[in-house]
């Protein structure tokens, strides 16, 4: 196979990039708690675009991994409070799961910092409105995942 | 060695077990046996070069050795690890093998290693072997040799790697995922890797692209690592599988670091013993979620 | 092999360096053996960046040269939906001016034989632009292991099957290879770089050492491959088959580096919602899935089905259907597979079965 010279192709930020982030979050929670920060007319950065799951357990780590592959620059996962979820236990379970798939997309060079996890509660409107904010602004200071997008078929 | 071959051939004689999975002499070093009749045990071989994870050949995808009925399996202390993994998720029965266990002093990096074991031609994972008389075995035969030399080379790539800031690590990996070319084998040599369909070769939808492309190589190694933790038991026949010499047991210890570190889990012979995904603690740490 | 284009001439090893960065800095593609970095002591075939690394003497590459001809993974064609309308596009195929350097004779062959079924029923354009595009520049092997067979197959360690010019080791202490010119590409590419090639020299030590290199190999094994394929044409259902897939994994290590094999997958990749890609990626007959029918049926639903597919396909249906045997007996399938399968042990069990007469050097 050719040796590809790989290089960090991560443009410098400007002041135009708008970073695209897409958040997987649970219904019976978080997706309640965002729609309570919506209906408060809490002010929220317009970067998010929000997949609504029946519960945290659902999130396959492979979500996060599409989500990059397709161009987004960052990911929130966020669900109930552990000991609140609808279904008793989805939570705890994707509480190890995405402790480990963090570890290993940080290993393989996603950054961290792309990828923000929260609990909010159906209550918690304007903690969600801190968690987007948060993670666009996070995101912006990182700059556009181009090293993922220039992985894109094309550029292979 | 007599004592192992003796005691195949009995299994065998005796009507236990209908086939023997061992290691023999191949015409590149020692290799997997796959022996039938008692004659044939003497065919049998142990030593540094007996590299292989041979609980791979009692996998329930593999059907063309399933059909010869119940095997013995000759077995390291890592191997049986894979037993009782397998054991735990309900994909083969205890009655199903037989185990015939070999004390362990370490083996070669490589099937075709050679001269005295050493740190250098050590597999990474003999170092801190807690499995070197495995207790669960249904026989277990051979002297107790000389604990094997560590080997802290894997150690330091991995620390060398998360050195390395995020972009570095991307360009690392890209470079060297470039000789994958979806061949499999490290898929097909694992013996955790029993799924009769991969997630990996559906196509509705398709979660993880066949493509060799980057983007597609990206993607199967970091889903292989994900359903691999808390299962992989470091044997390393993937990294010896793969054809172009991808330094896949990077990635596997790494995963096994995780397991220890945040769940106290190392791979065992004890299959009652919870398997870190697919249970948890209530208060499991979670330090990175706000 | 010779006729009235062959050219005698030879070439220092600094000259040989020096070609290779000439034709680097003249935007060639030039791919040579090169040490992979790791413990293990491998080499692999790589596109150059400079003429430093390469390995000449090392071992046979892991990979064989058939990635630079088709590659593991390519765009054939992209398609866009734009209001229900879908534009496709077809790739033009990449075939960069390429000069090989310095490869094995038993990979420098694979793409001959395999040309056959390219321009069968349909022409493969990217595999022949690719094709043209490349000068082979082969280099006669010393034998590796037990494990090469090219004799086998009707060829041997200084075959120049496939090669446009031939670099042989001399043996002198100065280093340095007597070299052949054996088309008009090689004269070609020999012309425009003139003057890193001297008068011809050391002939005699290049075919001592070609003659023990053969020798060698030879005594590796020895069959009759007519032999072989009749019997594998009558032994369809022979109880051999069934047992020898025992130790297969059915991962396609084999596939992957054999310079024989060329079967292939094609799919539909989506880039987005509204874009993406046809592709086409090496695949191989050990998968389970190969075969696999829409329907659900699988005609080949065992191991020992695909092993004896593969087998039967490289020495009974492609010499029957195109009169080349799909091997070319650089044994890498044996040194790659983590089950331990070895060709040449199947061989010789054919061979065994087939009583044929034993025949020096093979068909």
């Amino acid at each position: 196979m050719d040796s590809v010279a790989a290089t960090d192709t991560e443009q410098a930020v400007t002041a135009a990039f708008e970073p695209r982030i897409i958040a997987f979050v649970c219904n019976w929670c978080t997706y309640t708690g965002a729609d309570l920060a919506g209906t408060s007319r809490i002010q929220m950065a317009p970067n998010v675009r929000i997949i609504r799951l029946p519960c945290t357990g659902r999130i396959d780590p492979l979500f996060i991994v599409k989500a990059f592959e397709r161009g987004a620059d960052g990911v929130i996962v966020s669900g109930c409070h552990p000991g609140d979820c609808h279904y008793s236990s989805g939570n705890f379970h994707a509480r190890r799961r995405f402790a480990v798939a963090r570890e290993i997309m940080g290993f393989f060079g996603i950054d961290t910092g792309r990828v923000v996890f929260s609990w909010v509660s159906a209550s918690e409107g304007r903690k969600w409105s801190e968690v987007v904010n948060d993670a666009t602004s996070q995101v912006r200071a990182l700059g556009p995942f181009t090293a993922y997008r220039d992985l894109a078929a094309g550029k292979g | 060695m007599r004592e192992l071959i003796g005691l195949c051939q009995k299994l065998l004689r005796d009507g236990d077990v209908k086939v023997v999975i061992g290691y023999e002499e191949g015409p590149r070093g020692v290799r997997p046996a796959v022996i039938t009749d008692p004659a044939g045990c003497e065919r049998l071989v142990f030593d540094h070069r007996a590299v292989h994870n041979l609980v791979a050949y009692l996998s329930p995808r593999r059907g063309h050795l399933r059909d010869l009925g119940r095997a013995a399996v000759v077995v390291k202390g890592c191997d049986v690890a894979a037993f009782a993994t397998l054991l735990r998720e309900s994909q083969l029965e205890r009655e199903g093998a037989v185990l015939v266990g070999v004390r362990c002093g370490g083996v070669y990096r490589s099937a075709a290693g050679s001269g005295p074991l050493d740190e250098k031609n050590v597999a990474d994972r003999c170092g801190d072997c807690g499995l070197r008389e495995p207790g669960t075995v249904d026989h277990l035969v051979g002297e107790l040799p000389a604990a094997p030399p560590v080997s802290g080379r894997r150690a330091a790539r991995i620390a060398e790697i998360e050195n390395m800031s995020p972009a570095e690590r991307f360009a690392y990996w890209r470079e060297v995922l470039a000789d994958c070319v979806r061949c499999n084998a490290c898929r097909s040599a694992c013996p955790l890797c029993v799924c009769e369909r991969c997630l990996a070769d559906k196509t509705d939808p398709r979660w993880v692209e066949s493509s060799p492309h980057p983007r597609g190589n990206l993607s199967w190694h970091m889903a292989r690592a994900l359903h691999l933790a808390g299962r992989c038991v470091d044997c390393g026949d993937c990294e010896r599988a793969c054809p172009f010499g991808i330094p896949l047991t990077l990635i596997n210890g790494k995963v096994g670091l995780v397991m220890r570190e945040r769940f106290g889990f190392a791979p065992g012979e004890d299959p009652e013993v919870p398997a870190p995904i697919g249970t948890f603690d209530t208060d499991d740490s979670q330090e990175f979620i706000r | 092999m010779s006729n009235e284009k062959t050219e005698s001439l030879f070439i220092t090893d600094a000259d040989l360096a020096a070609l290779a960065s000439d034709l680097i800095a003249a935007g060639t593609r030039v791919v040579a053996p090169v040490p992979s970095g790791d413990d293990e002591g491998r080499t692999h075939y790589r596109a150059l960046s400079s003429a430093d690394r390469f390995a000449l003497d090392g071992p046979l590459p892991c990979g064989s040269l058939k990635e630079f001809f088709l590659p593991p993974t390519e765009v054939l064609l992209r398609w866009r939906r734009d209001q229900g309308k879908v534009e496709v596009d077809p790739a033009p195929p990449d075939a960069p001016a390429t000069v090989i350097l310095g490869a094995a004779p038993c990979d420098v062959a694979g793409p001959p034989v395999v040309d056959r079924v390219m321009d069968w029923d349909f022409r493969d354009e990217p595999w022949f632009a690719r094709r043209e595009a490349t000068v082979v520049i082969a280099r006669a092997c010393p034998g590796r292991d037990a494990s090469c067979f090219c004799t086998a197959v009707g060829l041997s360690p200084s075959s120049t099957r496939g090669a446009d010019i031939m670099l042989s080791p001399t043996g002198e202490s100065g280093g340095g290879h007597a070299v052949r010119v054996l088309t008009d590409k090689g004269a070609d590419l020999v012309k425009r770089h003139r003057a890193r090639f001297g008068a011809a020299r050391g002939a005699a030590g290049a075919e001592r050492l070609a003659a023990e290199a053969e020798s060698r190999v030879a005594g590796n094994l020895d069959i009759d491959p007519r032999a072989v394929r009749s019997w594998l044409a009558a032994n369809f259902d022979h109880p051999l088959w069934r047992r020898l897939a025992d130790r297969c994994h059915g991962c396609g290590a084999c596939a992957a580096v054999c310079p024989a094999c060329h079967c292939f997958d094609i799919v539909d990749e989506p880039d987005g919602t509204d874009h993406g890609a046809r592709r086409r990626n090496w695949d191989m007959c050990q998968f389970s899935l190969f075969t696999l029918h829409g329907s659900g049926h699988n005609p080949r639903q065992t191991q020992s089905a695909r092993i004896r597919q593969r087998v039967m396909h490289k020495f009974s249906i492609y010499p029957e259907r195109f009169g080349e045997i799909l091997c070319t007996g650089c044994g890498r399938c044996a040194r790659a597979c983590p089950g331990g399968m070895d060709l040449p042990e199947i061989l010789r069990e054919l061979q065994r079965l087939a009583g044929g007469k034993s025949t020096a050097g093979g068909a």
